[in-house]
């Protein structure tokens, strides 16, 4: 009997899931970024492919292909990718340390957040000025 | 325990886990290559040719696709799950996602089998 008091009182409680009024937790963020960039480096698979058949195809593929990647355009496109993939790759090693219950307090798991996302940032800005020099 | 939590009746383990030993693999995969790329650093054509050209580079590179191809899947599928609730139109999605991964792998073994 108490329980189904409880999930009625559950059913008639306000609800708001409009993104435009939620401010999202920092965990939450790096959640959803994890996703975007998992979808990211999905729809970049063909990209890579076709980079890497040309790169150990003949020398005259692999030197256009280099000379592709030294427009302004797709190096702007490589460091999206190369975004995508830090921030993949450190939030699924945060998930993984996560597993074996590493940081798992709300105040740690936050603190590893923002640590994330810093160590995303200076990774992605060495990478552009990498990619800049060369 | 953690074989019981593996058989059949737990479906939902089994892809957790795959997706943490794929991942896992890749990682490894990945800093290895990394710290061969910062160690050899290979500079033009030919050194790059020398560098993916040994058989066990090829195969490591396609054992790494692999776990690729079952993590992405596994993550697609589950992103599908979540925002696309016209069951019809997830359906064509799905199998259009898994033909693509499908080509994919077909693709780098061309590719790794050709160099």
């Amino acid at each position: 009997m108490q329980k189904t008091t409880a999930n009625h009182k559950q059913k008639n409680r306000p609800k708001n899931l409009n993104l435009f009024t939620i401010r999202l937790p920092i965990n939450a963020i790096v959640s959803i970024l994890h996703r975007v960039s998992g979808i990211g480096l999905f729809l970049a698979l063909p990209l890579i492919l076709l980079a890497f058949q040309a790169s150990v195809g003949t020398p005259r593929h692999y030197s256009s292909l280099m000379q592709i990647l030294d427009t302004w355009i797709i190096k702007l496109v490589l460091i999206g990718f190369a975004w995508a993939f830090f921030h993949h790759f450190f939030a699924g090693i945060r998930h993984l340390l996560q597993d074996i219950h590493w940081m798992t307090s709300l105040q740690k798991a936050r603190f590893s957040s923002r640590v994330l996302l810093w160590l995303v940032a200076t990774l992605v800005v060495i990478f552009a000025l990498c990619i800049w020099m060369w | 325990m953690l074989i019981q939590l593996l058989t059949k009746k737990y479906p939902g383990m089994r892809l957790w886990l795959s997706q943490r030993l794929t991942a896992l693999v890749m990682t490894i995969y990945l800093v290895l290559l990394l710290g061969l790329l910062l160690v050899i650093q290979p500079n033009g054509y030919t050194a790059w040719h020398d560098f993916v050209s040994p058989i066990w580079f090829r195969l490591a590179t396609l054992l790494f696709f692999m776990c690729l191809l079952m993590h992405a899947w596994l993550g697609v599928t589950d992103v599908l799950k979540d925002y696309i609730f016209n069951k019809t139109l997830r359906a064509y999605l799905q199998v259009a996602v898994e033909l693509a991964l499908i080509g994919y792998l077909f693709w780098l073994a061309f590719i790794l089998w050709n160099i």
